[in-house]
């Protein structure tokens, strides 16, 4: 899998700050694929398999806030890369799963952008080195 | 002949202690080695609804209708007589029919004195109910502050993540080279804001570490407006100053309008650099400098309309009671504010 195809899912309450982590996404190469709750979220990743890494707001309506939905996914799905994003400004990050990237709001598009793009390197090197 | 006087004194001094323990403002009760009521303060039967004629002589666990008939406390007060407990804050709650709970504090003692055939207890009663909810609520109250403060700052956070999502989009979305220009710029001023904003959420108490502030600052500002940090670098130097939150706040913005400009200006055509943050005091004097190892001042750039970085670092200058000086650093420019504390106090000047 090349890392330009890599699928990146956006969990986000907010409709503007989505179109904007979407676009964020897209503009960087990556394919984005946008929902507004966790509940959402889940839906997509049992429905799809080429989802790579899920970018997820902490605070959202719904049964599971982003802390929990980063759980579930890495229980579930562990191959999974997940970054979270909170306005909280003191995240305990100790209660995220391990290699979780925690980003405080307002967080820096470029910044956060060339996170995806190591934690999808990695992924693409390691598919590589076991193809091999 | 025996003393018959001496008596006297001893019944002065029981009637005196009755009428100690009778007009006592907190409720009291004295108790012998039965725990028989002796003498009950006026106080004590108002409180708890007992009949004042009917209290001497009367079992403690019999007063009222049998509210006082615990066990345990009981208990307690037969160990006090016979000198094998103490009752020390004993926390007692208070059942009557019909009424609300009482929280009580009970201290029960064994009275020393010369007649040791006769035991006496003192218990005092002390009814905490509504200490104990106001402690409660002030507790509740407290809680629900922090819990509020935290909100705050988390909608602060995301107003501000919206603001910057939008002048991101319309960064790409403009024609104009220079309009994305003043979005990208814009955006960068909001970042430099939002993390002053998270250092001073995080520090809390009044004064602020200026040289982490600062790092953290400069951080913020790289991360959005230096797209290659091995061409372009910032660079904190500061010694361990503290200062009030509202003075580094301006000092905050200040910084941001100067990097940005130092970026902006200093090194054109992907020119290599280096921007370093100063600051230092000595005593109530100090001085803030940006300095930049770029192209220096044209000459020509002086007669230009200053822009709105350069009114902006004016008036927050004028703010501290501080200077702004503009000079070469060869190479490059040094822009300092400079803030001298005049020889005469200062208190009570309108800055």
């Amino acid at each position: 899998m090349s890392l330009n195809s890599a699928v990146v899912l956006v969990v986000e309450d907010s409709p503007l700050i989505l179109i904007n982590a979407l676009d964020m996404v897209e503009a960087a190469g990556f394919d984005g694929v946008g929902v507004g709750n966790a509940d959402e979220a889940i839906a997509i990743l049992e429905a799809r398999t080429d989802i790579r890494l899920v970018f997820t707001d902490v605070e959202m309506p719904g049964t599971f806030d982003g802390v929990k939905l980063a759980h579930y996914i890495r229980n579930r799905w562990p191959p999974i890369h997940l970054i979270v994003a909170s306005g909280r400004v003191i995240e305990d990050v100790s209660c995220l799963p391990t290699g979780t990237r925690f980003f405080s709001k307002p967080y820096d598009n470029d910044t956060l952008v060339k996170e995806m793009t190591r934690m999808l390197a990695i992924v693409d090197a390691a598919e590589r080195a076991q193809e091999v | 002949m025996v003393p018959a006087p001496s008596l006297r004194p001893e019944a002065h001094a029981l009637s005196l202690m009755l009428a100690v323990i009778a007009a006592s403002p907190a409720p009291l009760l004295l108790l012998d080695g039965d725990l028989k009521v002796v003498a009950a303060s006026a106080s004590f039967c108002r409180d708890f609804q007992i009949e004042q004629e009917g209290v001497p002589a009367r079992l403690f666990s019999a007063l009222g209708h049998g509210e006082w008939d615990v066990p345990q406390l009981v208990s307690l007060l037969e160990g006090t007589a016979s000198g094998a407990a103490e009752v020390h804050a004993y926390e007692f709650e208070l059942n009557r029919d019909g009424q609300a709970p009482r929280l009580l504090v009970l201290n029960a003692h064994k009275l020393d004195y010369d007649d040791k055939e006769r035991v006496r207890v003192l218990l005092a009663i002390a009814d905490v109910t509504e200490a104990r909810a106001s402690d409660k609520l002030k507790d509740n109250l407290l809680r629900e502050k922090a819990i509020l403060l935290q909100e705050v700052q988390h909608r602060v956070a995301n107003s501000l993540q919206i603001i910057a999502s939008i002048l991101m989009q319309s960064a790409r979305k403009v024609q104009s080279e220079e309009s994305r220009g003043h979005l990208r710029d814009a955006h960068s001023r909001l970042m430099s804001i939002a993390a002053v904003q998270q250092h001073l959420a995080a520090s809390r108490l009044g004064d602020v570490e200026l040289r982490a502030y600062l790092v953290q600052l400069c951080k913020s500002l790289s991360a959005s407006m230096i797209h290659d940090p091995e061409v372009l670098s910032i660079e904190v130097v500061a010694d361990d100053s503290v200062t009030l939150a509202d003075i580094s706040v301006s000092l905050g913005l200040i910084v941001t309008e100067l990097v940005i400009n130092a970026l902006k200006h200093a090194f054109p055509g992907h020119r290599a650099g280096r921007i370093v943050v100063e600051y230092g005091s000595r005593e109530a004097n100090w001085t803030l400098s940006v300095r930049d190892n770029g192209i220096g001042m044209q000459p020509a750039s002086e007669d230009r309309k200053p822009g709105l970085g350069t009114n902006i670092v004016e008036a927050l200058a004028k703010r501290l009671d501080a200077e702004v000086r503009v000079s070469g650093a060869n190479p490059g420019t040094v822009v300092s504010i400079v803030h001298v504390q005049p020889a005469v106090a200062a208190v009570g000047r309108n800055v």
